[in-house]
């Protein structure tokens, strides 16, 4: 250990780090005291004034600048409350520079079709556009590196007169090299911009070509996340489908992650004898979504098959279920009610036994969640839904995080009872750091970093597992993750001195 | 605008991010969509640059794009200069604004009486050609704005110029040609073009006996430091023992000292020593026709092809993975093909052949050649060590390997 300390002295002295800041560390290691953390480094530096040479030193090192002029007070003075919001323009950024800002609505229609077999993605945008989304697609889903993720890229000559001939051109090279069932042509923000026809590029295409090609538009200025590319790759599948003679399955529309076997609903589904039917964007084929339209029944998991619901309920009369990953047991009961009312079939016995478990897990939990305050990041629950739940088992929301909000939403009204949490745009976690430390939530909800909230006295729900989940297991995961979090929280507390 | 298969090119504005990244006390400040920045953070961190709390973006809405309302941006300065107190905050155009003509240079212009960070605007939004113009833009646009007038020279110390964090391995080269230029003339460095390197390095570059340039994107910037402090330049990118010797005596002539003779004698033993290739050659009874193929930098290539021809081997295909508007007089043989389908068509018949380049390039190459990976993109593995060159004595010794490998297996 004497010989390490030696060293890294040695090396603090070459990085510039004062005699004086050293000289204090070193009385400290002496009266017997662990090594001081970064911190309280800092504190002795400012004292020793040298200050600047260890954050230079730090910063050398790998230490992101600190954010010394920021105020959770002020940042918190700045956002609103959940009652002050009307539409989705009213919900504030925490900061006008965000880090690391929202995910594309390209990656969102990327995403969507690595979920259909054999359909061949095409990027019309820039190269640092296609260059991610390539990336992101080298993956088993594709095939691979050189699977069926391809790019036709803009240079300033398209910019400037167009980008017609020259995709007409590389559509005829795809053709004969990768023969796919059908096309996804994903434009970009510039091809928006300059306002190439892509919806009738796709046309001529298709018709040329004899097969189903679908312009897909993510501009990410008209949106602020991925999920409208995923809506809108899913809701393009409509001009697939065709009239086909029902055969008493149901499609589940608007699984993003995991495996739809896996869940719940699914097993309750196969033991009435249920067939399922087009899985999108979780995994089907092209002929499944042609032959969607057979379905009796479609189960909407998340809102962004709400769109492609809606329309195959106006174009082929298939009525749909809406089947989030609810929280509360009283809106799973009653989906899965209204589901097998539409199969007319019985409700299978399993489900009021799993509905009564559901309730007894939430009493057990109510009490000691009551009065907890926590912060709302991301999750793969429905945002507003889950807030309330948490509300109705006595928790405090302090700040909600969401890029979405629809008007009317009753969910909102109902936390409104209860409190009026602040609300601001998701994706931006650097500043968040100084809301902690005026707010001190004892839970985060969503993606964060660990150690950094431990220091904080707060603990990260880890949610992500429940993404793929659908019916009772969602509730009961996050009981059990909540009340195990909060233990964590507790003693995390007890470490930051609060 | 053309099909491509794989990975494309990446653009000027990809090679303007990734050198100001590597410019510690500054932030990047992206005014265009969000989703961008977000995706970007994949390749950055691949790339093992460390941007937590330096790259923002404004995100934009409709608003602002219809009606080029740059409020955000403004917002933005006043915000990052308060919270974070940078010395200079770099504005990076986003392909929408440069496809709407947003004047960022003007916002910076007026913006700069409201902020302390100095203010560097970059207006190029992906369209003005590939990464190699990018990378040099950003290097031009550092010595123009931020290097020191008051200088006054150090004696025995350099700058590296035209060290791209996208170069495969460069922090090693850079760790080797530092050491060779210790060991040689007991040279130190100030700053590095742009690879872990910071503000106030890039304010003292005029202070430099020399500047090393070891990319064609570097020269520029070096031509603009000889003009604005006299500093001399050398370009090489010492690939090989020849090419190590040559960039020694080349810097020697520069700083008007003779390199080390130990250090020479060393690496000229090691490059005599090539000739028992000749034997490996002779014990294959003469069937082998050695023959490599090279894809990656304009300079990685010349030099390695270089290397490559010392030791007896043809080199039939030189593929310069960026466009050679960076090169005056490009080295005969070296092409660089626009259409991906083009090199692809070059790369995938090849057989018993050395082949060097990019994950993608030696993807398309089969079980009977021999290859390495010189060039970016890489798709597999990690990029950690920081002492595995490919130039210099040491890079040189590897690649060494590396052929009588293939000789063996050929």
């Amino acid at each position: 250990m004497g010989l390490k300390e030696d060293a890294m002295w040695a090396m603090a002295r070459k990085m510039g780090m004062p005699e004086s800041a050293i000289a204090a560390v070193k009385a400290k290691r002496a009266k017997g005291e662990p090594m001081p953390d970064t911190a309280s480094i800092m504190k002795m530096m400012t004292k020793a004034g040298g200050k600047n040479e260890m954050l230079k030193m730090a910063q050398k090192m790998g230490m992101p600048p600190l954010a010394k002029g920021m105020d959770g007070k002020e940042l918190l003075g700045r956002l609103k409350r959940l009652s002050q919001v009307a539409t989705i323009k009213d919900v504030p950024q925490l900061t006008k520079a965000l880090f690391p800002g929202t995910h594309c609505p390209l990656m969102g229609a990327a995403m969507a079709a690595g979920g259909i077999k054999d359909c061949l993605l095409v990027i019309v945008g820039t190269d640092e556009c296609s260059y991610y989304t390539k990336s992101l697609t080298i993956n088993d889903n594709f095939g691979g590196v050189g699977g069926r993720c391809v790019s036709v890229v803009l240079d300033s000559h398209d910019v400037t007169f167009g980008s017609s001939e020259m995709m007409h051109r590389a559509f005829k090279e795809m053709m004969e090299e990768y023969k796919p069932e059908c096309v996804m042509l994903v434009t970009t923000c510039v091809i928006e911009v300059i306002g190439d026809d892509y919806d009738s590029i796709a046309e001529e295409l298709s018709a040329q070509y004899h097969l189903p090609v679908m312009a897909v538009h993510t501009e990410h200025f008209k949106c602020e996340d991925h999920f409208p590319g995923l809506e809108r790759a899913i809701s393009a599948c409509l001009d697939l489908m065709e009239e086909v003679p029902g055969n008493g399955s149901v499609n589940v529309m608007g699984q993003r992650m995991g495996n739809f076997s896996s869940t719940e609903l699914y097993a309750m589904l196969q033991k009435s004898g249920v067939k399922i039917g087009m899985q999108l964007p979780s995994g089907c084929t092209v002929e499944e979504i042609k032959q969607a339209a057979a379905a009796k029944v479609n189960i909407v998991v998340h809102d962004i098959a709400l769109p492609l619901a809606k329309a195959m309920e106006k174009r082929f009369g298939t009525p749909y279920v809406y089947f989030n990953k609810f929280a509360d047991p009283e809106r799973i009961r009653e989906s899965y009610q209204k589901l097998f009312a539409y199969l007319e079939l019985p409700l299978p016995q399993e489900v009021q036994e799993l509905y009564s478990k559901s309730k007894e897990l939430e009493a057990a939990a109510k009490g000691e969640l009551q009065g907890v305050p926590y912060i709302y990041g991301n999750t793969p629950y429905d945002c507003f839904e889950l807030n309330r739940y948490l509300c109705l088992l006595g928790m405090e929301p302090q700040l909600v995080q969401s890029n979405h909000f629809t008007e009317d939403n009753p969910d909102v009204a109902d936390i409104l009872r209860f409190t009026d949490p602040y609300v601001c745009k998701a994706a931006n976690i650097a500043p968040l750091q100084y809301v902690y430390d005026v707010l001190h939530p004892y839970l985060y909800l969503g993606h964060e970093f660990d150690d950094r909230l431990r220091a904080k006295g707060i603990a990260v729900v880890h949610s992500d597992g429940a993404g793929a989940m659908l019916g009772f297991e969602v509730q009961s995961y996050l009981l059990r993750v909540m009340q195990a979090t909060l233990a964590k929280a507790k003693q995390y507390r007890k470490e930051a001195g609060l | 605008m053309s099909l491509v298969r794989y990975l494309p090119v990446p653009s000027d504005r990809m090679g303007i991010i990734w050198s100001l990244l590597n410019v510690q006390g500054s932030i990047v400040l992206e005014y265009g969509p969000a989703g961008t920045t977000h995706y970007s953070m994949g390749l950055y961190g691949g790339l093992g640059i460390r941007f937590q709390n330096r790259l923002f973006t404004t995100h934009m809405s409709e608003d602002d794009v219809v009606m080029g309302d740059v409020t955000r941006l403004e917002e933005s300065l006043i915000e990052l200069d308060k919270n974070y107190g940078p010395q200079v905050i770099f504005v990076v155009a986003s392909s929408v604004t440069a496809v709407i003509g947003t004047d960022i240079k003007g916002v910076c212009r007026y913006m700069q009486q409201e902020v302390k960070a100095k203010l560097v605007a970059f207006e190029q939004g992906g369209f003005l050609g590939d990464y190699s113009v990018g990378t040099s833009e950003a290097y031009k646009l550092l010595v123009r704005n931020l290097p020191k007038q008051d200088v006054s020279k150090h004696p025995l110390t350099y700058n590296i110029i035209g060290a791209s964090a996208w170069h495969y391995r460069i922090s090693s080269d850079i760790w080797e040609i530092d050491s060779l230029l210790k060991e040689s003339f007991g040279l130190s460095r100030i700053a590095c073009l742009c690879c872990n390197t910071s503000v106030d390095e890039i304010a003292e570059m005029g202070a430099a006996s020399v500047n090393i340039v070891i990319s064609c994107e570097g020269l520029a910037a070096a031509q603009l430091l000889q003009e604005q402090f006299g500093t001399p330049y050398v370009y090489a990118a010492p690939y090989g023992y020849q090419g190590t010797l040559r960039f020694l005596r080349q810097v020697g002539e520069a700083v008007g000292a003779a390199p080390d003779p130990m250090v020479m004698m060393r690496i000229n033993m090691k490059e005599k020593g090539l000739g028992m290739l000749g034997m490996l050659r002779m014990m294959r009874g003469g069937n082998l026709q050695p023959r490599a193929a090279v894809k990656g930098e304009y300079d990685t290539v010349v030099g390695v092809s270089s290397f490559l021809e010392e030791a007896g081997i043809a080199v039939e295909q030189k593929i310069c993975a960026h466009s050679l508007k960076n090169v005056a007089d490009p080295a005969e043989g070296v092409v660089h093909y626009e259409n991906e389908k083009d090199w692809l068509a070059q790369l995938r018949p090849l057989q018993r052949t050395l082949v060097m380049g990019d994950d993608i390039a030696l993807l398309q190459c089969d079980g009977s050649n021999t290859k390495l990976r010189i060039s970016a993109p890489f798709l597999e593995g990690a990029l950690i060590a920081s002492h595995l060159p490919f130039m210099g004595e040491r890079g040189a010794d590897f690649l060494l390997e590396i052929i009588q490998e293939y000789y063996q297996k050929a």
